[in-house]
């Protein structure tokens, strides 16, 4: 204990890097310090991110040029000890010591010290000292700590620590200049590791284990070492920044304060994405009508223009939405309010078996899973951090609305429930995202006690002080997450919208095509004839039967039957022994099959089956006229209605728990780096699906009639 | 594992006051943490505040602040 461990080293040293190659220097440092801003500043835009292999711990690469030397700078994850309890720690220990393979072993470390707790950050520095690399500290938040009254002697310091110390304002570029210069200077040398561990162990008490001993002794030695070197005056007046922090994690008001954050966040979300997705859609739909303009109509036309063009659209689509999300996440971790809201829900999350930490990625995941689950990285639990991404997709999307607004707004009847104000569509809503956010409870619940089993995971977090959010780390968060997704997601959901076209455009058998329409024809004359003129269904049932005698009215009868008797139709009728315990007919089977890699098709999907054609149930008429179809529509060769109010149930049931976003599935695989995890919750929630869609319907059915 | 009965932990500390710590009881990784981010024997620590509904104590040591779990606050024994 206290010996530099130098194994991998055989001079004991370190061996002088050769002026060809770029220098490999290492950044760590404890999380909040003010790293990933120095990062910025010195090398600007990562050269390269990734995981380490084989672990999801993220590697984060730079590259710049100091007086004509190239270095590639590696940002290791922020840690709080080299003593490996967590995959992090344990990544930063094995790069330090050259022991990952494929990973060069640095030339030197740059720590990365803050300012204002300097004595729990000589934690980590007397650590990474002690393996014998060459250091140099970087001294940041220096402002914030003048603002809370300490000074700090570097020279004496840096004599203590028998390193060199840079004081370093990054958003400035202040003292970075420097901190290359020594960097340079230092890279080849063999420095001496400050002494006093072994001394201080000595006094330690034998009750704990090593490491907890270790601990001990380190912070007496640390203590030993700052004394004179850090002064601390009261300040004048309590900064800022402390008073704001009573107020923000006061148990009334900070609960309040975060309630309304919240609310603002997603508002603001609703707002500002909104129109940008809407413009992205018609853009895409005006490529899709300049592509359909210059091909022949045919097969090949169809593939690109309802196949990769719809695909590809539907990925960027989302884009708006997680640049959005990410950008207010990483404006919260910036400037430290994640922290407080994590401490404000950590005694609800712990009671179904989660963490506070889980929070945001679970509230993001309202809006869309995608950004949600990827933002469960703050999570360093690996057991808590899975468990939040399997249940995060229960939390009710945005996709799943307008599936909601148009069932409710169809088969609940509007009712006025106690208050005249509060009516039952409305409520019905809200229960659907109830359903969720109970779903995601018990399932938590359940894994936590079962498969996941295990002792409570600590909540040891910091609450850092507050700063500002440095742009340039907020925009590369944001440039990150877009980029990994539309690469990951964008790839699969091109080739499964292509899939799903194929299946619903062939096999193309236009005898069976026109004998389709022809049934479908006459069954619509034989109802007709049956119904008494003053039926409210009488109405509808005359217009589609009128518009078999219009150019588009047949246009779009022959796609319903194109579609019914493609692929796709078939396959629904081959699941409706599934899905009549559901209360549903085939077509609704079909519907549901092909939206499975993505739900926002669905209402489309049922507007060609009831031969609506191309309508858009995003707009008012489409909506209405998809509406109106729904309620006329009977089970095959009967007149009983398909749509009662147990069926739209069971259907909003099935897509508030279903896992259709074949996006979110590949974002689970590519954040577990594993395709196991994604086959399971697809899996379960499938399951979990039709089990409370038939629950749904046939309890619905009994108490309804 | 709570500290013994004849000595107060960081638990029962009300919210505003400080106290040096005595010892931290335990041997897993929970105290490991706990000891690295400095609750070791003799800090002063102050109780800024405390969640709501039971949730994390907000302590303040060796200049930060840190949030723990009541369980957990339990296992730091102070010196009366």
């Amino acid at each position: 204990m206290g010996e530099p461990d130098v194994s991998g080293r055989p001079d004991g040293g370190h061996p002088p890097p050769d002026a060809g190659r770029p220098l490999v220097v290492a950044l760590v440092g404890n999380p909040n310090t003010g790293k990933s801003t120095l990062f910025s500043a010195l090398a600007g835009i990562p050269t390269r991110i990734g995981n380490y292999p084989g672990v999801t711990v993220e590697e984060k690469v730079g590259r710049f040029s100091h007086r004509g030397r190239a270095i590639d700078l590696v940002d290791l994850p922020g840690t709080y000890s080299l003593v490996p309890k967590s995959p992090d720690e344990q990544v930063v220990v094995d790069v330090l010591r050259g022991r990952l393979p494929g990973v060069p072993t640095p030339d030197c470390v740059v720590i990365v010290a803050d300012a204002t707790n300097l004595e729990r950050n000589c934690f980590l520095a007397t650590q990474t000292l002690e393996l014998g690399l060459p250091a140099v500290v970087a001294l940041t938040l220096g402002d914030a700590a003048e603002e809370k009254g300490i000074t700090i002697d570097v020279d004496e310091l840096s004599r203590r620590l028998s390193c060199p110390v840079v004081r370093v304002v990054a958003p400035a570029r202040k003292g970075v200049g420097e901190l290359g210069d020594r960097i340079l200077a230092i890279a080849g040398s063999r420095p001496a590791s400050p002494q006093g561990l072994a001394r201080h162990a000595a006094a330690v008490d034998s009750r704990h284990d090593t490491a907890a001993r270790e601990a001990i002794a380190r912070y007496a030695w640390i203590e030993e070492l700052l004394a004179g070197v850090v002064q601390r005056q009261t300040p004048s007046h309590r900064p800022l920044a402390e008073r704001i922090d009573t107020v923000l994690t006061h148990r009334v008001w900070g609960t309040l304060i975060f309630a309304a954050t919240m609310l603002a966040m997603f508002s603001a979300i609703f707002w500002l994405a909104t129109p940008l997705m809407d413009g992205i859609s018609a853009g895409v739909d005006a490529i899709a009508g300049v592509v359909e303009g210059l091909l022949p109509p045919g097969a090949i036309r169809s593939l690109v223009v309802d196949g990769v063009i719809a695909g590809v659209g539907g990925v960027v689509v989302f884009v708006p939405q997680i640049a959005m999300l990410f950008l207010f996440v990483a404006l919260l971790e910036g400037c430290g309010y994640l922290s407080r809201a994590a401490f404000l829900m950590d005694r609800l999350l712990c009671g179904v078996g989660l963490g506070g930490k889980s929070f945001i990625p679970l509230l993001s995941s309202f809006a869309c899973a995608i950004p949600g689950i990827m933002a469960a990285r703050t999570i360093e639990n690996p057991r808590d951090r899975l468990l939040t991404i399997l249940v995060a997709p229960l939390m009710s999307c945005s996709a799943r609305l307008p599936v909601y607004l148009l069932l409710c707004g169809a088969f609940v009847p509007n009712v006025a429930v106690g208050f005249s104000w509060l009516r039952l569509p409305a409520l019905v809503l809200a229960g659907m995202y109830a359903v969720g956010v109970v779903a995601a409870a018990a399932v938590a619940l359940l894994l936590s006690r079962t498969v996941f089993f295990g002792p409570p995971q600590p909540f040891v977090m910091e609450l850092p002080g507050w700063r500002w959010p440095r742009p340039a780390v907020v925009l590369e968060r944001v440039r990150e997450a877009v980029w990994s997704f539309l690469q990951n997601a964008g790839t699969l959901i091109v080739a499964v919208s292509i899939v799903i076209w194929a299946l619903a455009s062939y096999p193309h058998d236009a005898d069976a095509i026109a004998a389709d329409v022809a049934a479908r024809r006459g069954s619509l004359a034989a109802r007709l004839a049956e119904l008494p003129a003053a039926d409210p269904d009488h109405a509808e049932l005359s217009a589609e039967l009128a518009a078999f005698d219009t150019e588009e009215g047949l246009e779009a009868a022959r796609r319903g039957a194109a579609q019914r008797q493609s692929l796709l139709g078939r396959m629904g009728r081959l699941v409706e022994p599934i899905v009549r315990p559901l209360g549903w007919d085939w077509r609704l089977g079909c519907a549901a099959i092909a939206s499975f890699p993505a739900r926002e098709v669905v209402l489309g999907t049922l507007g060609v089956i009831y031969n609506l054609g191309d309508v858009d149930p995003g707009e008012e008429a489409g909506a209405s006229a998809l509406v109106r179809r729904l309620r006329a529509a009977t089970w095959d060769g009967t007149s009983r209605k398909v749509f009662t109010l147990p069926v739209a149930l069971s259907i909003m049931v099935f897509f508030a728990l279903c896992a259709q976003c074949a996006s979110t599935l590949v974002v689970i695989g590519r954040e577990t780096n594993s395709w196991v995890w994604p086959v399971v919750t697809f899996t379960y929630m499938t399951v979990l699906a039709w089990v409370a869609a038939f629950a749904t319907y046939q309890i619905g059915t009994r108490l309804l009639g | 594992m709570p500290a013994s009965l004849d000595s107060a932990s960081l638990e029962d500390l009300a919210v505003g006051s400080s106290a040096r710590v005595a010892d931290v009881s335990g041997d897993d990784p929970t105290t490991l943490r706990l000891l690295e981010m400095g609750l070791t024997p003799g800090v002063y620590v102050r109780v800024v505040g405390t969640a709501p509904l039971g949730g994390p104590l907000e302590l303040e040591l060796r200049g930060y602040r840190l949030s723990i779990r009541r369980h957990d606050a339990a296992r730091v024994a102070i010196a009366k």
